[in-house]
């Protein structure tokens, strides 16, 4: 007998769908988080160190010290964290660690909720392109009608704002959003003159975000601070306030917070049994479970598998074909700045206005490409940090004029490009670098393909070209480089498909070699789309848990 | 005064602030508070480069000897700013234990750091930068 009928690792996007579904279904479920539940006034508005500029340290987790990741220096342009040997050492808010979130929600409690679909195109990047030299481009086993029952669960259960009838890039839906999209700020008029100068199609961002009350919590009130920090008023919908309080309520799910899981149990004939746990005072404790889910994002669920090698499987749970950990990839977020000569700012939050998926697929001698859309607020220091002209003064009379006359005349378009992943860019484990619990940390290594960097450079022209056709008088920004991608779109390193020679998980998400280990979290994408994930995280996530429970 | 540094380095830094962001109809850095926000990250994130911003002060005040047989803090705007365009070049005539200009980009960013960062931090005071440019919480 078992301690649970499931154990869910992390209370993020995925893990927080499975352990409702799971839940509600009558399974005892055990969820664990690493990190802490975290309140409004906790994760707080200093804007030095958030999820969106982590200057010094950030909001939503990991701790920045005891939660070290080793980089390979070949991975990343610029000289990261600290040297150590022959790897760099870098902690959670480094650039080029790659992180996310850990809190209870993750991601989800500080974003922005945008809610993309990702387009029926974007299943079969393989079949629609072909397989460039050194990528790993592939199908997903499954296609986007699979999935649409369960985009269509998220839009209304997890609740997405949004018009439908924008959405003309994907098959008409059957069902609209069921609350209209967020009202418009000013700067989407000058946005929607360049649109129309240019004659492509604009859309309405949707968003996992309370336009009108819903489900028992309130609309947005259009505050400054979305992006990277939490709601005020908690109208932003993520796990910690629908998946896992729906998971708690159902009376047959226990939260433990600041639990970490270190390695899997596993049984000689190929099932696991449970999951080993270190908590917060260090002790360790073993619980079983008939089956394991694995939410732990895309990077630390590859920590995961691999840290629990056994004398049957001793490169890792699920590693048998070398694959567990491969594919990394995120978004390239290529884009440029405007300067305009009317005012644009009005304060109005989230921000981001106006949305194209012109460019995501159908562009000559490119492979794939991605949406684009305008900028949700930014703050004066973001700006100043990121955004900051690189041909006018950085201090001086000068400078300070700059602030003051342009701040509310700027904005930013861009978009995360679908990355064409490749299997050297990869996870792996470091035994010579331990966390605070003693465990091995998460060794990163490789680059982006080419492709990649490619298509992003061909964005970023586009999103000059709608700054300009705005009316932009100035514009500016960085052009993309190679370095490994990740981040808080992290993906792909237990990569879905039918033979377990090329994948780690089958079409159900669970693990080739275990009968009862499932993954529900960015890590089975076998492409990450040309869109935000995160609402293809949780459709998949819930198919997932669907049919475990159909299948117990 | 405070810990970190003594009554000549606090004015020179004073005006070191002050010729990154000069005051005009808005308060110019060390009004808006930027020198708190430093004070307190120099006890905190930054506390590694004390010893380097007391390195940086002190040189600062010697090349102003140099050039000028004053103090940084005595020098007119304009020969402040002119003494600090050399220092970002490296173009100097003393010597530094420190690479003046790459330290001097730092201090650079974290005097925007303090103006234009949430008061919450220690400088940009009541929020008066935000105000300078528009940018309101209002929610
Ligand atoms: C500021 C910000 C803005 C964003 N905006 C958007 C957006 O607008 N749209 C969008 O689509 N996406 C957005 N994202 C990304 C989105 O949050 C992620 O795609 C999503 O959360 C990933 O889901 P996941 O289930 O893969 O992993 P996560 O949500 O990261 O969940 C993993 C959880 O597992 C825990 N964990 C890991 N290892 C262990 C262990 N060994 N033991 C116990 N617990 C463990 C972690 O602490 C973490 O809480 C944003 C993210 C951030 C940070
Ligand atoms: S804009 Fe502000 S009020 Fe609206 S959802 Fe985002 S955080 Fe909440």
């Amino acid at each position: 007998m078992s301690d649970y009928d499931a154990i869910v690792v992390g209370s993020g996007a995925g893990g927080g769908v499975a352990a409702a579904v799971l839940a509600e279904a009558g399974k005892s479920v055990l969820l664990l988080e690493r990190g802490r539940a975290l309140s409004f006034e906790q994760v707080g508005r200093d804007h030095l160190r958030n999820q969106r500029l982590a200057i010094y340290g950030h909001n939503a987790g990991p701790d920045i010290e005891g939660n070290p990741r080793t980089l390979d220096p070949a991975s990343f342009p610029m000289p990261v964290g600290e040297r150590q040997g022959e790897h760099r050492i870098l902690r959670p808010h480094e650039p080029g660690y790659q992180n996310n979130a850990a809190c209870v929600g993750s991601g989800t409690r500080v974003y922005a909720g945008q809610a993309w679909r990702f387009m029926p195109q974007d299943f079969r990047m393989a079949s629609e392109y072909g397989v460039p030299a050194g990528s790993s481009l592939a199908d997903w086993p499954i296609g986007y009608e699979d999935l649409l029952p369960y985009y269509e669960r998220i839009e209304w259960e997890i609740g997405v704002c949004g018009d439908h009838r924008s959405m003309t890039h994907l098959p008409a839906y059957a069902r609209p959003y069921p609350m209209p999209a967020l009202p418009l700020p000013h700067k989407s008029s000058v946005h929607r003159r360049g649109l129309d100068a240019l004659g492509w199609q604009g859309l309405r961002v949707p968003r996992l975000i309370n336009s009108l009350p819903y489900n028992g919590r309130p609309a947005c009130i259009n505050c400054q601070h979305c992006v990277g920090y939490a709601c005020p008023v908690d109208a932003k919908n993520g796990s910690h306030n629908t998946t896992i309080p729906r998971a708690l309520e159902s009376g047959n799910c226990s939260l433990r917070t600041e639990v970490m899981v270190e390695r899997l149990m596993c049984s000689v004939g190929g099932a696991v049994t449970g999951v080993e746990i270190i908590t917060a005072d260090g002790s360790r404790e073993s619980i079983s479970a008939d089956v394991v889910v694995l939410s732990c994002g895309a990077v630390e669920t590859a920590r995961l598998l691999l840290n629990s090698a056994t004398a049957q499987e001793p490169g890792g749970i699920g590693n048998g074909s070398d694959q567990v950990g491969r594919h990394l990839q995120g978004h390239y977020y290529p884009g440029a700045v405007g300067l305009f000569p009317e005012q644009l700012y009005d304060g109005v939050g989230p921000g981001a206005s106006l949305a194209t998926c012109e460019f995501n697929h159908g562009n000559e001698g490119l492979i794939g490409g991605g949406m684009l859309t305008d900028e949700d607020i930014v703050t004066p220091i973001t700006f100043w940090k990121r955004d900051y002209p690189p041909d006018v003064p950085r201090w001086g009379p000068a400078a300070k004029q700059f602030m003051r006359e342009n701040f509310c005349r700027i904005n930013d378009i861009k978009g995360p490009v679908q990355e064409i992943p490749n299997p050297d860019a990869r996870v792996q484990v470091n035994p010579a670098v331990r966390d605070r619990y003693g465990i091995p940390v998460a060794h990163l290594s490789g680059t982006s393909h080419p492709e990649t960097v490619r298509t992003a450079s061909f964005m970023r022209e586009r999103a000059i070209e709608w700054l300009r056709a705005s009316g932009a008088i100035a514009v500016w920004g960085r052009k993309p480089q190679q370095y490994l991608s990740g981040g808080q779109h992290q993906a792909g390193t237990c990569r879905m498909g039918e033979d377990p020679a090329h994948s780690v998980v089958d079409n159900f998400c669970r693990v080739h070699s275990q009968s009862n280990l499932f993954v529900a979290d960015g890590s089975p994408h076998v492409t990450n789309g040309g869109f935000n994930p995160v609402e293809t995280i949780m459709a998949l996530a819930w198919r997932t848990s669907e049919h475990i429970v159909a299948n117990w | 005064m405070s810990a970190l540094f003594d009554e000549n380095q606090l004015r020179c830094l004073e005006a070191v602030l002050d010729t990154l962001i000069p005051p005009d109809d808005y308060p110019g850095a060390w009004q808006a508070g930027v020198g708190d926000y430093l004070l307190r990250q120099l006890t905190g994130d930054l506390a590694h480069l004390q010893t380097s911003y007391r390195a940086f002060l002190r040189c600062l005040d010697a090349e102003a000897q140099y050039l000028h047989q004053c103090d940084f803090a005595d020098l007119a705007n304009d020969e402040r700013s002119d003494l600090l365009h050399r220092i970002e070049k490296n173009r100097l005539e003393t010597n530094w234990p420190i690479e003046p200009g790459a330290f001097f980009a730092q201090v650079v960013e974290h005097c925007g750091e303090g103006f234009y960062s949430d008061p919450g931090n220690g400088g940009n005071r009541e929020g008066i930068a935000w105000q300078m440019i528009g940018f309101e919480v209002r929610g």
